[in-house]
């Protein structure tokens, strides 16, 4: 069979293009090989093929049992197992150069059910037959009917958007039309826009007035050139391309299904072309997440060229296309409207920019403001609005921490401006209608780092740690540990145990860093609040159990990293001697020092090396000793550890050696 | 500036651009210093102390008619208009008002003719918009230009050489919009914070949608408050040395079962002469406070005011609302309906309704 292949091709090769027949006629040769050796029993099958490939122009149609035989072998194939590209190659030459007439080539076309893939080649010369040959109307329209169901599964659609202009030029044929419009929308890309193409669309508009298929392929054209093509679609309208009667749908699933093969359902999936908007009612026009479309001015300084290759975020449909676009892709007109869509959720996640992320917050505070704020009854919009965000939130998690961060931050930040400023009348006019007393404001702060504390501690617990979660719920007590120095608020909230040991015995040297700075600010914070109580004799005070708790946390951190005293009596920790003796750790006391902690032995080791490069044998005690502790600690603030730096100078006065019991830690 | 006249001696004016309490700006760096993390949600620049003026420069009669076009001019003085505050655009462009004009005529046929496309291209035979800079209609340096949008069209069952006429307009200001809030934002966004429109409200409806969609921004209604009210009567008494009020007049809902409106005309000199005697004495203000009205002296005023009714009627004003206010210079609604009669007060009008529109922006 390979060889008559091979013949018939090169009969017609005067065609079609050498190197891709030959490229072709290799594969060809190579899978009708294999399917040889693996079933004998096809060989009518091949047989057929063969025949259909070498068949003479103008052999007569009636009383043609050969021909009746050889049709009936081929379907009977592609109805139960598909046929192969190279089967599809020559029935669909065959079919499209009317080698026989009309009637087989409707047989033959109707029966053309893929098993893996269809070659682009042979679409593109099926195509190229249309024009050539003379295939009547509903004939055609059957072709184009069978390109649109096995879309996907061309190999390859890079020669068929090189002849796009052709394809484009059959749309003038009345009935072609939708079909020809419906193939261009899946093939159109931004370089395929042109005015002439838009206004050779808006003429068929006029004559053929209002046209589903005119308004798709318009409505992308206006996706990649708003500037050319303006278009608003009725929200009664479906979104996409009419599901047509295809004949080859159930039986190319059957196939496939057979085949094993994932079915590609992408025929209808392409194409939303636009979400549908229910609200009939505009009362609450704020809460309508605009429709995602692409930019019409953009930033001028953006030459031409680098404009065309940006991909417009509407036209990606899947999360590996947004990845190979990542570094192109073009941001919608309207910010809000990546809240509707998940991908582009996933898009806003990597956003960096300040004024991308400045255009949504305008858009959501005016939302929230006109419909919440200044509105005070609640809608099913409303909440499906809130639900929306929600999801949203859901979707950009650990942004919840931050949220309640940036909560803190404001009010604290709101209270020491306005306490500043208590001159002038805080509640004036309707603008500012808050008023609450300091001990009330006090209050409310209180419990929001009580509530975040146990948020963060339930948090930690159910994501095992999670580092990302931790470094946000250290930035929240970064605010929180400030509030009487940097806000003024006589307050100072301790975190809970079930915050401060996870961030200890951390495996981050960041995350251990930073609670070390933490530290750091709250003793500055107790410290100056005490000596101003002392001072000004005022009646506030902060309460000894805040002192308490931060002195045993103080007392724990230095003592499990400085002095190897970790399971100390007096700890949160209790670990039974017995557990301990089986776990068969050395030394279980040492093993969160600075140089045994998880987060900072390989600075340790890295030390060692540099410390002493001639040693074969790394010993970390003999870091232990006097000089090459000051040393590795150095080492340590230099690697950029500041929060250690500033932990270890202030709360540890003498600098001692570990183990030398008098490493003293601040007591009150 | 305007040669004063004698009556103007009164109440004296300068020049000085009144600053706000240098104590109130160091507390705004302090703030912002304070915000060392940001989230991304939260980016919007810093202003908490956004608040309605304490106390602002007394209208300074402009004669807008040297740099303003006339036509321009008589556009914005004649008619009524309905105010929206709009959040900054982003990537506005001055110099691209000529292919704004045409992409919103295309948007506003293909609005109108749901479902077919429209080439954007020159000429739309049924709507010509023209979006242009409104000369000379700024105050401050800041100031980003005024926007004028103007819809022509011809009516629908117009003779064929019979001319279009302008059926829409509406323009987008910033007259001396805090120089703080201006700055603070980047170079990608225009903040023209003030939208007025008068025309059909489809029309309004559609271009708002049109700067949505194209600049990323957001519209609100801008109602005028109870406390700008009153600072429009007192800016507006205070001119009355000027150029005459004819009338002052006040609507004033109450609280009652039936509602009650009360309509309260003041007659010009009484309303001045009682201005007077409310207003401190120049002497008596600090050095920079000279010229400037203070939101002391309006409450001081309109409290006069109540007590005047609440003498003759027994009624207590304080129990409503002011609704809305009108002189010859001027009408104010708080449905943000606003009529600037008279083109020597339209910066000081915009001046305060810019401040208003500016609260109202997110933060």
């Amino acid at each position: 069979m390979a060889d008559t292949l091979n013949l018939s091709d090169s009969d017609r090769s005067s065609s079609s293009d050498q190197s891709v027949t030959n490229r072709s006629n290799n594969r060809s040769l190579r899978i009708a090989e294999k399917e040889r050796r693996k079933n004998e029993a096809e060989d009518s099958f091949v047989l057929a093929v063969k025949y259909f490939s070498e068949v003479e122009e103008g052999t007569p149609v009636f009383g043609n049992d050969q021909l009746d035989r050889n049709l009936e072998v081929v379907e009977k194939v592609a109805f139960s197992k598909g046929l192969s590209p190279e089967a599809i190659s020559v029935l669909l030459e065959f079919a499209m150069s009317l080698c026989m007439g009309n009637s087989p080539c409707v047989r033959v076309l109707k029966c053309l059910i893929p098993a893996s893939v269809v070659p682009q080649q042979a679409v593109v010369r099926a195509v190229v037959w249309l024009n050539v040959s003379k295939i009547p109307i509903s004939t055609q329209v059957l072709f184009i009917k069978w390109v649109l169901t096995v879309f996907d599964l061309i190999d390859a659609k890079d020669q068929l958007r090189a002849i796009y202009g052709f394809i484009f030029s059959f749309i003038t044929e009345e009935n072609l039309c939708p079909y020809i419009c419906h193939l261009l929308y899946l093939l159109t890309r931004k370089e395929n826009v042109h005015l002439y193409r838009v206004r050779k669309l808006l003429e068929l508009q006029s004559k053929l007035g209002r046209q589903p298929f005119l308004m798709h392929l318009l409505s992308l054209y206006k996706v990649f050139c708003p500037e050319l093509v303006t278009l608003s679609i009725p929200s009664r309208i479906r979104s996409g391309f009419k599901s047509y009667n295809l004949p080859w749908k159930s039986a190319l699933m059957g196939v496939q299904k057979r085949n094993g093969l994932q079915v590609s359902s992408s025929i209808s999936s392409a194409f939303t072309v636009k979400e549908k908007s229910i609200s009939r009612k505009r009362k609450h026009c704020h809460l309508d997440l605009p429709a995602l479309s692409s930019a019409l001015n953009k930033e001028p300084q953006s030459d031409l060229t680098s404009r065309r290759k940006m991909v417009p975020l509407v036209q990606l449909s899947s999360f590996s296309q947004m990845l190979k676009n990542m570094h192109r892709i073009e941001l919608p007109a309207q910010m809000g409207s990546l809240l509707g869509s998940s991908l582009a959720l996933q898009y806003l996640d990597c956003v960096q920019e300040e004024s991308t992320l400045l255009r949504l917050n305008f858009w959501l505070g005016c939302a929230l403001h006109e419909e919440f704020l200044f509105c005070s009854q609640t809608s099913e919009e409303a909440l499906q609005f809130l639900n929306n965000l929600l999801s949203v939130q859901h979707f950009l998690q650990c942004g919840l921490m931050e949220c309640l961060n940036n909560m803190l931050l404001k009010w604290l930040t709101w209270h020491s401006v306005y306490a500043l400023e208590d001159d002038l009348d805080i509640s004036l006019n309707s603008h500012t209608s808050i008023n609450i007393t300091l001990s009330g404001f006090k209050d409310s702060v209180m419990e929001l780092v009580h509530f975040v504390g146990r948020l963060a501690s339930l948090g930690l617990q159910l994501e095992g740690c999670n580092t990302l979660l931790l470094s946000f719920i250290l930035d929240f007590y970064e605010t929180a540990s400030d509030t009487f120095l940097k806000f003024d608020l006589p307050l100072v909230v301790m975190p809970p145990p079930g915050v401060f040991y996870p961030a200890l015995l951390a495996t981050d040297p960041v995350s251990v860093d930073r609670l070390a700075y933490i530290m750091h600010r709250y003793k500055l914070n107790l410290t100056s609040a005490k000596s101003q109580e002392k001072r000004t004799e005022q009646a506030f005070h902060i309460s000894r159990q805040t002192f308490l708790e931060f002195n045993h946390y103080l007392v724990f951190m230095v003592n499990c990293l400085w002095n190897c005293r970790m399971f100390h009596a007096n700890t949160d920790l209790h670990v039974r001697e017995e557990l301990l003796h089986k776990s068969n750790v050395p030394q279980p006391w040492a093993r969160f020092d600075f140089i045994h902690h998880p987060a900072f032995m390989s600075y340790a080791v890295d030390f060692h090396q540099k410390c002493w490069p001639g040693r074969k044998a790394v010993d970390l005690d003999s870091i232990k000793q006097s000089k090459p502790w000051s040393w590795y600690l150095e080492y340590l603030f230099n690697q950029g550890f500041d929060g250690l730096k500033d932990f270890v100078h202030s709360s540890i006065t003498k600098q001692v050696t570990p183990g030398d019991e008098r490493g003293d830690s601040q007591r009150r | 500036m305007e040669p004063l006249g004698e009556s103007v001696m009164r109440t004296p004016h300068n020049g000085a651009v009144v600053q706000r309490r240098s104590k109130t700006r160091s507390y705004r760096r302090s703030y912002r210093s304070c915000l060392g993390t940001t989230s991304r949600l939260c980016l919007t620049p810093a202003l908490t102390t956004r608040r309605l003026n304490a106390s602002r420069r007394a209208v300074k009669p402009q004669t807008l008619t040297e740099r303003v076009d006339p036509a321009h001019l008589a556009l914005l003085v004649k008619s009524e208009w309905q105010l929206s505050y709009v959040t900054p655009l982003y990537q506005f462009r001055h110099t691209q008002l000529k292919s704004y004009s045409k992409q919103l005529s295309a948007f506003i046929v293909a609005e109108r003719q749901q479902g077919l496309a429209v080439e954007v291209s020159e000429l739309q035979n049924s709507y010509r918009v023209s979006l242009s800079v409104l000369q000379g209609l700024t105050e401050s340096e800041n100031d980003p230009e005024t926007v004028l949008i103007q819809i022509h069209s011809k009516p629908l069952f117009a003779k064929q050489d019979e001319p279009q006429r302008s059926v829409w307009s509406g323009w987008l200001t910033c007259i001396q919009g805090s120089p703080e809030y201006l700055c603070s934002l980047s170079k990608d966004f225009t903040c023209l914070p003030l939208f007025g429109s008068r025309g059909p409200e489809y029309l309004s409806r559609v271009v708002k949608s049109w700067f949505q969609k194209t600049f990323d921004c957001c519209f609100g209604p801008l109602e005028i408050n109870h406390t700008s009210l009153q600072w429009f009567v007192a800016l507006w008494v205070d001119c009355h040395s000027q150029s005459n009020i004819q009338h002052l007049k006040m609507l004033w809902t109450v609280p009652a079962e039936p509602p009650l409106q009360i309509m309260y005309t003041v007659d010009p000199q009484d309303a001045w002469d009682l201005w007077n005697s409310v207003k401190k004495e120049e002497a008596a203000k600090e050095a920079e406070e000279v010229g400037c009205i203070e939101l002391e002296e309006v409450s001081g005023y309109l409290e006069a005011l109540k007590s005047h009714f609440y003498r003759h009627f027994r009624l207590d004003l304080s129990a409503g609302i002011l609704t809305q206010v009108s002189t010859a210079l001027g009408l104010a609604k708080d449905t943000g309906r606003i009529k600037m009669s008279n083109s020597r007060h339209v910066i000081a009008t915009l001046t305060l309704l810019t401040e208003c529109a500016l609260l109202k922006m997110p933060i």
